[in-house]
């Protein structure tokens, strides 16, 4: 079933690479409304699975995948719509189609553990995918931003000097991306650590592979924020940084979610 | 009826000899009513001049396009009393559609001297309400305009003719607009009271930048600079510094040898800033900034060599979109050259349409003695089914002859075709007596006769 929206994100995509190729208005209403659809038919289908397990499907890896696939593209289309630049789709695409390929090519687990639920472990696992959607952002907004960067700086003004928003933008929605990934980050952890207090479950201490590449996130978001306000490390530096973040986040989420853990797959 | 233009232009004529035919300086208005006064060779009432820096065009509906041109030609000497012989050279005229082409690719931007400057469609509108003003458009001009007007709005949103700076005032303001967003609330220095550096700063200042200060090593011509340029502030060259620290773009613009800003200098200046970027725009020959100054972190140093690359680039670009522009033009001008066409025909359609309604007319009358013996009722009935009747059998035997002679593509076969439509129906004999024919409320029957 999930191969469904993994083929509108793909019209999604060359949608997206049109508009930057030929920047017409139609162009422009054709890759969101292809967007929205990828969207919608996901939303529809996250639903559907919600309705057969009862629950919001985020008690394994692979439904987990699929779900933040799900709140990248649509905190994507809430930035589009709201500031109306259309540039940065050509960059976010290619991660949700590679990340919402996993979910669409390999089969989810119909039996769950009986200690996943209760509305702490919902906080948790939400939580912290609605950061990692938010950093996902944060990095590609980053990208642009170092790509513009670079053209300013060298002074070969191109294809992104034609087509993205300037740099004052990109490194605002960066930062705005950064805080609230930084803030929700911050909530799954702490629920994360007081649902495993309560729900005795065993082993879930910093050895865990898992929670200790989160913590490190944790301090790389933290500094990077602390960076920009405190030393002037705004601009090409927190670009950096949100790649550098996200990269751990990207790690954490898929390698070891999928090979390294024992204890803490979900 | 044809279309005349006769014009000067940058293409034909030296400034010189365009600023002493410059219409703007006495009003466009009055040269419109001062020509229409003439009433020159024939011509039907319908003028409108465009008068820019670069271009004195009049374009005219007149019946004889040869003495027209003559007779404008004296109008523009005797009006801004230069001799005809010294005009005359430079003047082009042209007629008909090519006239209608020539106007649409000024309004296009494709005749301008850079091409694609979004100047001219304003100014070819003001043309046309200032032929409004003066009551000098007409039918003709008032479609020739707007038709003119679609294909600038046409080639601004459907082509980049004119997308990217072409000047380097414009090249520095979009560079400052990509790097900060817009140039609100931001602060500008200027390094140097000359003038290069206050025509830079004006039109920052135009942009609606916070506040622009001066600084230069003579406190007197900071302050005069600072006040030519209007709301700006001057500071001393030894608080530069501090200036500089709460800048965001600085444009340096001295006349001194040696680089005034190193990057070292820039460096220290950068560090209270926070990260916070600057952008420097040094147009100084030889330059006042060191040039490894741009290597610094937020840092964005561009030198008037780097600005005037970017105008050639984005010249070049221009370049390339002309054929796109031209093929809007060529579309507009077909749908033009249509409606032109359609009107040539006009009249014989009026006149045949009026002939057919004063036969239908006619007929019906004759019946209403017929239907006089009737009741009333029945009468009434009747006489608006006959009038329904009547009414569609015209309008059906009307129809195609309409659409075909609308639809004739060469005038010359056009003219063949009123030419023999009015002569076999008739028409001109008709024509006299129109006035009478449609008067609505005639009720006695007509003698036969008078129809054909």
């Amino acid at each position: 079933m999930n191969i469904i929206p993994l083929v509108l994100y793909f019209c999604a995509f060359v949608g997206y690479s049109l508009h930057f190729a030929r920047r017409t208005p139609v162009s422009a209403r054709l890759a969101t409304t292809m967007l929205a659809a990828a969207t919608l038919a996901h939303t529809f289908i996250i639903g559907m699975r919600t309705m057969q397990v009862g629950q919001v499907p985020v008690f394994d890896p692979t439904s987990a995948i699929s779900m933040f696939v799900w709140l990248l593209a649509v905190a994507y289309l809430y930035t589009e719509v709201t500031t109306d630049e259309r540039a940065m789709g050509v960059f976010i695409l290619p991660l949700i189609l590679a990340l919402q390929a996993i979910p669409a090519f390999k089969a989810m687990p119909e039996v769950r553990s009986s200690v996943l639920q209760g509305p702490l472990f919902g906080i948790h696992v939400s939580s912290l995918l609605f950061a990692y959607a938010s950093f996902a952002l944060a990095f590609v907004i980053g990208i642009t931003y170092v790509l513009l960067f670079k053209e300013i700086k060298t002074k070969h003004l191109g294809v992104f000097y034609a087509r993205l928003p300037s740099l004052q933008v990109l490194d605002q929605m960066n930062q705005r991306a950064i805080v609230v990934g930084w803030v929700f980050l911050t909530i799954g952890l702490v629920a994360g650590f007081v649902f495993a207090l309560e729900a005795h479950v065993p082993a879930m201490s910093i050895e865990d592979p898992k929670i200790f590449v989160a913590l490190v996130s944790w301090v790389v978001y933290s500094f990077e924020l602390f960076a920009a306000r405190r030393i002037g490390w705004a601009g090409r530096k927190a670009a950096y940084l949100s790649a550098v973040g996200f990269a751990i986040v990207l790690l954490n989420f898929t390698a070891i979610s999928y090979f390294l853990t024992s204890s803490h797959k979900f | 009826m044809h279309l005349l233009l006769v014009g000067i232009s940058h293409k034909t004529a030296p400034i010189d000899l365009r600023e002493r035919v410059d219409f703007q300086a006495r009003g466009v208005e009055l040269a419109l009513r001062t020509l229409a006064a003439r009433k020159a060779g024939g011509h039907a009432g319908e003028l409108a001049l465009l008068s820019t820096c670069n271009r004195a065009e009049l374009y005219m509906a007149c019946d004889d396009p040869a003495s027209a041109k003559s007779e404008l030609t004296s109008f523009v000497s005797t009006f801004h009393d230069v001799d005809a012989a010294v005009i005359e050279p430079h003047l082009y005229d042209i007629t008909d559609l090519e006239a209608a082409r020539h106007l649409f690719r000024v309004a296009a931007g494709l005749d301008s001297l850079v091409v694609g400057e979004p100047q001219i469609l304003g100014q070819v509108k003001e043309a046309h309400s200032a032929a409004r003003q003066a009551e000098t458009a007409g039918p003709l001009l008032n479609r020739l305009f707007h038709a003119c007007f679609a294909v600038g709005k046409r080639v601004r949103t459907e082509t980049n003719l004119g997308s990217g700076a072409v000047s380097i005032g414009y090249a520095a303001v979009n560079l400052a607009k990509k790097i900060f967003g817009g140039l609100e609330g931001r602060n500008v220095v200027v390094l140097g009271a000359g003038e290069m550096g206050k025509l830079t700063a004006q039109h920052m200042k135009s942009q609606g930048v916070r506040q622009v200060t001066i600084v230069s090593r003579t406190m007197a011509h900071a302050a005069r600079t600072a006040e030519a340029i209007g709301g700006a502030t001057a500071a001393r060259w030894e608080d530069m510094d501090a200036a500089l620290s709460a800048s965001d773009i600085v444009i340096t613009a001295t006349g001194a040898a040696t680089p005034i800003l190193t990057k070292a200098h820039i460096e220290s200046v950068m560090r209270p800033r926070r990260g916070a970027p600057l952008f420097i725009i040094d147009i100084a020959v030889p330059r006042d900034v060191e040039a490894a100054a741009g290597e610094l972190e937020q840092v964005f140093l561009y030198n008037i060599d780097d600005l005037q690359a970017s105008v050639r680039e984005n010249l070049a670009r221009r370049a390339n979109e002309v054929a796109r522009a031209e093929a809007i033009v060529d579309d507009e001008l077909a749908k033009f050259a249509m409606w032109l066409r359609a009107r040539g025909v006009i009249p014989t359609v009026v006149a045949l349409r009026q002939s057919f309604e004063s036969i239908r007319r006619a007929e019906v009358d004759r019946l209403e003695f017929k239907l006089s013996g009737l009741p009333a009722e029945i009468r009434d009935d009747a006489r608006a089914r006959v009038d329904e009747i009547t009414h569609l059998l015209v309008e059906k035997l009307l129809l195609t002859p309409t659409e075909q002679l609308k639809s004739l593509s060469d005038p010359e076969t056009a003219a063949m075709y009123a030419e023999a439509i009015t002569r076999v129906f008739g028409l001109d004999e008709a024509e006299q007596k129109t006035d009478s024919r449609v008067e609505p409320f005639r009720v006695r029957p007509r003698p036969s006769g008078r129809q054909r």
